[in-house]
């Protein structure tokens, strides 16, 4: 051994001693990584994140600082912060709200090689859900979970109007004639037989595409270029809307808080979103949990998978990506307890055979609903569109304005939303 | 000379107190509203790095949009019903709570709801009024009067907007007015009484009169106050029924942060609403400025 090659060999030992001192201290930093996570998780669901989120840390040693913020200011919040360097490391954002972020700039697109690489393969998640993470053939984010509507029948007002088949079970109305003449059967003074929305079934625009995806129709054509709200199908679906208040007189008025009318037995069906029944049973409330109904001509169920996603940061900092990735891994290997407690039926399919969760009547009824799920639509102008939409759809729940005028105005609001 | 530079140091030291104050103004008051004069000519918004300048394009857009148009009559509107209850009301409460014994506890009791946040005041409202479950309708009809939906009705939304206000800011204004009253010289009211005036009499003559710069500025705050209504239509009725209670700040907060973030356009929506108060606000000095020194 020559003594150039004795030199080499220290200096080689001198880089190898300095990277191996410097290894444990990226290996022990990473489990030992602090991030910041944005959610809009403000019911009890919150709670169990809480939870989920202490559990994380006890396994992983990563430590999560956990900003819980109303979902309208959450993404108003977002828009400013990242682009002046002060987003969070991971956010849980609505799957509607990926397009205009991506659009923007806000989010960091995310190479599907390396979601491959990381466990999380497309054929484990339901279609709408994985679907619903990319924009323009870019992913942007992961689906955790699928909040949706379901169909609460309230045992005892259905009972006291003679709703409920032999087996002593609330009848479930097969399509709109039944719908409306079984909630007519409920419907006496202050209390009414059918709604759709939670606190103000007036602008719940969740709803109303809802009732316009059932009925084939959208809000803008299939290229995503003109509304095609004034167009006949959603006329049909504009003029149920608005019957229901005004002509059947089934339903509460536009500000009724639906939820507590549903807990003070004076509403009998309500089509609301699933992360009302922990709530109920909270409450002791006396339900059944049905699908959706068919209202017009398919069953479409409309849901809102939650999708995480990781907005854009100025300098990259490896060891908290890899801890914000580690927290997504854990809440998806353990997305079953995330199911049982809070109540939203996971995304990945894995979870879906646990026995704890099919053995749960709501939650079974909730994963039934799966082939009929439908998500907005991909378009960065999704969001404003809903916007626009709620005063219009209120306005015709009213009896302020005609179906069709209304709807005609809300297509030109929608045309005219700027690119 | 000696007295000239005597006096430029004094300007120099109340300068020198002022500096700090002046500069806060200058940062956080004058630098955002050029900076958003700047933006309303331009198509920025935000998230977005590059935007183009567009002239009067926002301004010019303002005019033939329609529910901008429907929000600023409603602004009008509110601010023309509120203002008269405002005045009145805790005028009333001022004269009635000016003396008595339970005077401190009851000042204490109308001031409480204006130590609430506006969204704590309008989820109570919100509830209160609810059509199905509220108690406001509850007792209502216990008593047989014909119950309506409050906020979900066009003919009333407003109206309850304005009671619910009206139930908030009272205490505030109730304390300015009381502040008013123990300014009012007690000789004034005892002249009146030798010359045979009675309490109405020493009201309109003496109290009214004197409370004149108290009612300016529980007006010209209120009426800028009204023109910037926002928060009770946000929680109460997001602006519905319809666009009914649609106020200007509301159309400009979904513009600037709910429909694309357009600054731009949210901007020349706020320099209007700007130049609007300024007048409101001018006029109403001139009118209302009078002889108040006694």
């Amino acid at each position: 051994m020559s003594r150039a090659q004795t030199v080499v060999s220290r200096r080689r030992f001198l880089v190898a001693t300095a990277v191996a001192a410097a290894w444990p201290r990226y290996g022990a930093a990473q489990p030992k990584a602090t991030i910041s996570y944005w959610n809009g998780l403000t019911g009890a669901d919150g709670k169990v994140m809480d939870e989920m989120i202490d559990r994380f840390t006890k396994d992983t040693g990563i430590r999560i600082e956990q900003q819980r913020i109303p979902w309208p200011e959450l993404y108003a919040k977002l828009q400013v912060s990242v682009p002046a360097g002060e987003g969070p490391d991971l956010a849980l954002i609505h799957t509607v709200e990926v397009p205009h972020f991506a659009s923007d700039g806000v989010l960091e697109a995310i190479d599907e090689a390396m979601v491959g690489g990381k466990g999380f393969r497309a054929e484990d998640y339901l279609p709408a859900t994985w679907q619903g993470g990319t924009f323009q053939g870019k992913r942007y984010s992961l689906p955790l979970d699928v909040p949706q509507h379901v169909l609460y029948l309230n045992v005892k007002v259905m009972k006291e109007a003679g709703l409920v088949a032999a087996d002593g079970k609330p009848r479930v109305p097969s399509g709109r004639d039944e719908l409306i003449s079984m909630a007519k059967a409920m419907t006496r003074g202050e209390s009414f037989g059918f709604a759709i929305g939670t606190m103000n079934p007036g602008r719940y625009t969740w709803g109303f595409h809802n009732l316009l995806w059932q009925n084939g129709t959208n809000i803008y054509a299939p290229d995503l270029k003109r509304a095609t709200v004034a167009e006949p199908a959603a006329l049909e679906v504009a003029e149920f809307f608005a019957a229901l208040p005004t002509q059947h007189k089934v339903a509460p008025p536009a500000n009724a808080n639906c939820r507590d009318a549903f807990i003070a037995g004076r509403l009998g069906m309500w089509i609301a979103g699933s992360w009302n029944f922990t709530g109920l049973r909270e409450a002791k409330v006396d339900f059944v949990a049905a699908p959706v109904p068919r209202l017009f001509k398919q069953p479409v169920v409309w849901s809102m998978p939650h999708q995480y996603s990781f907005p854009k940061v100025k300098t990259a900092d490896r060891a908290r990506r890899e801890a914000a990735w580690s927290h997504v891994r854990w809440m998806t290997d353990h997305v079953a307890d995330w199911t049982l407690k809070a109540g939203q039926v996971s995304a990945s399919r894995k979870a879906h055979g646990d026995p704890r969760i099919t053995g749960d009547p709501v939650l079974k009824t909730l994963l039934a609903q799966a082939p009929n799920w439908q998500v907005g639509q991909g378009t960065p102008k999704w969001v404003a569109a809903e916007n626009v939409t709620r005063p219009v759809i209120e306005s015709i729940y009213t009896g302020q304005k005609p179906a069709k005028a209304a709807m005609e105005d809300l297509a030109r609001q929608i045309n005219a939303l700027p690119d | 000379m000696g007295s000239g530079r005597h006096r430029r140091r004094q300007a120099s030291t109340a300068y020198l107190f002022l500096a700090p104050g002046l500069l806060l103004f200058a940062v956080f008051r004058v630098y955002p509203l050029l900076e958003g004069l700047q933006l309303s000519f331009t198509n920025a918004r935000l998230g977005r790095a590059s935007f183009q300048y567009v002239g009067l394009a926002n301004y010019a857009r303002l005019l033939e949009d329609s529910r901008f148009h429907v929000s600023l009559v409603n602004t009008a509107l509110y601010t023309v019903a509120s203002t008269l209850p405002i005045l009145a009301v805790p005028l009333a409460l001022a004269l009635a709570l000016n003396r008595g014994r339970l005077r401190t506890l009851l000042r204490s009791v109308f001031f409480f709801p204006f130590t609430l946040s506006v969204v704590t005041v309008g989820l109570a409202w919100l509830w209160l009024l609810d059509p199905v479950v509220g108690p406001f309708n509850y007792y209502l009809k216990s008593l047989g009067v014909p119950v309506r939906s409050w906020l979900a009705d066009p003919q009333t939304a407003m109206a309850a907007i304005i009671v619910t206000t009206v139930w908030w800011v009272t205490g505030y204004y109730l304390v300015i007015y009381l502040a008013g009253l123990q300014d009012i010289p007690r000789d004034l009211y005892e002249a009146a009484a030798l010359d045979g005036a009675g309490g109405w009499r020493a009201f309109w003559s003496i109290t009214l009169p004197l409370l004149r710069p108290v009612m300016l500025f529980v007006v010209v705050t209120h009426v800028i106050g009204s023109f910037q209504l926002f928060g009770q239509v946000f929680v109460l009725t997001l602006g519905g029924p319809g666009d009914a209670t649609r106020t200007v700040v509301q159309h400009l907060y979904e513009a600037a942060f709910q429909n694309f973030f357009q600054f731009g356009a949210a901007s020349a929506m706020a320099w209007v609403l700007f130049a609007i108060i300024l007048v409101f606000s001018v006029l109403q000095f001139r009118l209302l400025r009078g002889h108040t020194e006694y």
